[in-house]
């Protein structure tokens, strides 16, 4: 009688192995692939990572309602897109080791020559021994790996090709899983972060302790005449620095877009660059309390008193002196600043102000911007699964040649005849299908009937 | 007149006129059609690659940094891949329709050409020399399967309507809708000299019957290669596109480790990169399966080249990120 333990234990394994059959099948590995693309779609619809307030700005109401409601505006990291990846990797998982592992080489066995679809039969006159060396050699010659069985009291000949091309799947899966490695050992161990340090300060990078002090930003700007019109097209960005690593060596170093510095196996790069600005208020002619001590960068605010602030839009390179209004160059020849006064979240008017001047804002306040500087912005990263990560992609990209570019075939060879007259008999299977192989197998055949009738053992693939 | 615009001319008219020619050797299957279209194609192909190392000799500016230049690319590469596998499988039915897309392709990018542009900073790595001509030569391999799809799909329709005419006229007790067409050939023992060999029978059997009873459409869609055939061509053209598309997109993840410290930024043209790359890597998982060989694979592969399509062009013009240098 069985016991309830038992029972457990049966519907345990019912449950396991109804789990593995799904997670090993193709098409809940396509439909989870389905759900991946479509989750994806919708990153790249729908603007990511923007405030409440853009979407109700920009969508259709029912629309924005949607997708603050399903989070679509940060769907990369919702519980959903991740979830479907881990199923993903999970099927990836059960299915290597369920269908891909498991995949062994066709038994050698006798076959119904005449019932494969992809099969011919060559008449032949001649000594039996000596046509079985001709159809040897000729394999053997071709590159195909040929083993001779005795089955059912016949002489049965296998030529086999690519048989360890059966094993690109697998690869490729490997591939992928050297790839999570790869970006699992960043999660665990790595880091990444961004500053922005304006020229002559220095910034202390937390989790290393290095410091980096900008001496001097550069950009170029070059006036390029095209059919459209006048562009100021961006050159160059570099950032001129000085840096103490772990060693507690001064170096000066240069950060380029596309050349990040290392210091100690954590990289630096050059990500943007900006103007921060020294902002001065005064009401009857007297710095105000409020009034900011530090330069602001762009999007930075500071209240004015109530919920009422003052925000730095934007930094105008160069000021048309003749119409007052902003022009396309971006280099600071005549420049000026964009200040907004906002309320909440409600902006109330924006102005210009030169750099160098001041603007009545009433009731005795004015707004000043004596002077600004350059700033850069770095980003860092140390990444000590960046070489597991190149490793996978180079196993991926094997794993998809192998798997695509060569094809496992085997040929199933039967001599049958008598004295001077015999008949061969070959078949071919693929794990394509037949039609893939079907000039092949014509080409194979044609040059077979040469190579035995005259001895001819050239190759033939 | 400069070298780069005198051969991009000499390319456009080679592909205008080879698509005329071509689309009458699709229709007529005149052999002299054929071998005027083909050297066309050939002349077309040759004088944009000149054209585009023509614009590199003469500014020092690599000339893929733009989208006049990446379309230029993804036309040449879409007649050369479609040159390779003519060549290699007697596959020039399809040129017509690939040298008229690389027409249209190189007419557009003509309407994005601002002349010699120096590259942004983010441009300026030797990546864009590994990179853009690997991912564009995925979307051209592409835009060929896409093409035989279409053929695919226009036979495998053209099978069931015929199929449906003759078993109308048979009086056949046939239930409405659609008629089940076999995708896969079914062979049979053919008498070859003295050899016997399995030989495909025609999977479009009402095609076929259509074509003897004299109709001219069913006598054209004849002399297209067979279903099973067309479906092998879509898999082998995938199968080049497929491991172009994910070297593409992992030198571009190294690329943008380089220059933006991270492999994946999450930008619109990565991720219509990914969708992309899901759809046909979709494509090669279910061809895998017998069931779907065959139209439902030419449907997935004339999708995943809409995806492709809107990768390349909808998120470069429409949707701004990280790309938005419309390369």
């Amino acid at each position: 009688m069985a016991t309830a333990a038992e029972y457990l234990r049966a519907g345990l394994q019912e449950t396991v192995d109804d789990f593995l059959r799904l997670f090993a099948s193709v098409y809940f590995a396509v439909s989870l692939f389905a759900t991946w693309g479509f989750f994806t779609l919708i990153g790249v619809v729908v603007e990511q990572g923007k405030t409440q307030d853009f979407y109700w700005a920009n969508y259709a109401p029912p629309l924005a309602r949607l997708i603050l409601r399903l989070d679509l505006d940060n769907i990369y990291h919702s519980a959903a897109y991740v979830g479907v990846i881990a199923l993903i990797l999970t099927s990836l998982a059960v299915c290597t080791f369920k269908r891909v592992i498991p995949a062994r080489l066709p038994p050698l066995r006798a076959v119904a020559i005449d019932r494969i679809p992809l099969h011919a039969t060559i008449p032949l006159e001649g000594d039996e021994r000596e046509i079985r060396t001709r159809i040897e050699q000729f394999f053997k010659s071709s590159g195909w790996f040929v083993r001779k069985r005795e089955l059912g009291g016949e002489e049965w000949t296998f030529a086999d090709r690519h048989n360890w091309a059966r094993r690109g799947v697998l690869v490729a899966h490997i591939g992928f899983v050297i790839i999570a490695a790869g970006t699992t050992w960043y999660w665990a161990r790595g880091f990444s972060g961004e500053t922005a340090i304006l020229t002559g300060t220095t910034a202390t990078i937390p989790q290393t302790g290095a410091q980096i002090k900008l001496d001097r930003f550069s950009y170029r700007f070059d006036p390029i005449q095209t059919k459209a019109g006048l562009v100021y097209q961006p050159i160059d960005y570099v950032s001129h620095v000085e840096y103490v690593g772990k060693d507690g060596v001064a170096r000066a170093a240069t950060i380029r877009v596309n050349h990040p510095l290392d210091i100690d196996g954590t990289l630096y790069y050059q990500a943007a660059y900006g103007f921060g600005a020294q902002f001065v208020l005064t009401k009857d002619g007297h710095v105000t309390a409020n009034s900011p001590t530090d330069l602001l960068k762009e999007g930075d605010a500071f209240s004015v008193g109530g919920d009422r602030a003052l925000e730095y839009d934007q930094f105008v390179g160069t000021v048309d002196p003749k119409t007052g209004r902003p022009t396309a160059d971006p280099r600071p020849n005549n420049p000026a600043v964009v200040v907004s006064m906002i309320a909440g979240d409600t902006k109330l008017a924006s102005g210009l102000i030169p750099i160098g001047a001041s603007i009545d804002l009433g009731d005795g306040y004015r707004l000043g911007v004596p002077h600004y500087r350059v700033y850069t912005g770095i980003q860092y990263r140390y990444d000590p699964g960046m070489a597991l990560v190149g490793i996978g992609a180079f196993v991926l990209l094997t794993g998809l040649c192998i798997a695509f570019y060569f094809l496992p075939a085997r040929l199933y060879v039967k001599l049958t005849g008598a004295g001077r007259d015999w008949s061969l008999g070959v078949a071919a299977t693929t794990v394509k299908g037949y039609e893939v192989f079907e000039d092949q197998f014509r080409e194979l055949v044609v040059a077979l009937r040469r190579a035995t009738k005259r001895g001819d053992t050239n190759a033939c693939n | 007149m400069q070298l780069d615009q005198i051969l991009l001319a000499i390319a456009i008219a080679a592909y205008v006129t080879g698509t005329l020619v071509l689309l009458t050797y699709f229709l007529s299957r005149s052999e002299l059609m054929l071998r005027i279209g083909a050297p066309l194609a050939i002349v077309g192909c040759v004088a944009q690659f000149a054209e585009l190392g023509a614009r590199w000799a003469t500014s020092g500016i690599w000339p893929l940094t733009n989208l006049y230049g990446s379309l230029s690319l993804f036309s040449a590469m879409g007649v050369l891949i479609f040159l390779i596998f003519a060549f290699r499988y007697r596959f020039w039915f399809a040129g017509g329709f690939v040298l008229l897309i690389a027409a249209i392709a190189l007419g557009y990018a003509t309407t994005w050409n601002e002349g010699f542009m120096p590259p942004v900073p983010a441009l300026q790595s030797y990546w864009i020399k590994i990179h853009v001509p690997l991912v564009v030569s995925s979307y051209a391999a592409f835009m060929l399967s896409f093409v035989v799809s279409v053929l695919y799909l226009i036979k495998y329709y053209g099978e069931q309507r015929f199929a449906r005419g003759s078993a109308m006229k048979a009086a056949a007790a046939t239930p409405a809708g659609s008629i089940p067409v076999t995708v896969r050939s079914s062979y049979a023992a053919l008498a070859e000299d003295d050899i016997v060999i399995g030989t495909p029978r025609g999977d479009t059997p009402g095609i076929a019957a259509a074509a003897e009873s004299g109709s001219a459409g069913a006598q054209w869609l004849a002399t297209l290669p067979s279903l099973a055939k067309l479906d092998v061509m879509i898999y082998r053209v995938i199968g080049v596109g497929l491991p172009l598309l994910t070297i593409g997109i992992i030198t571009g993840a190294m690329w943008a480790k380089e220059s933006w410290g991270a492999y994946w930024q999450w930008d619109p043209k990565e991720t219509a990169a990914l969708v992309s790359w899901i759809v046909y890597a979709s494509y090669m998982h279910l061809h895998t399966r017998n069931a779907w060989r065959g139209v439902r694979s030419a449907w997935i592969s004339v999708f995943g080249f809409a995806t492709i399509m809107f990768c390349y062009l909808g998120v470069n013009i429409w949707i701004s990120g990280l790309h938005s240098y419309k390369v």
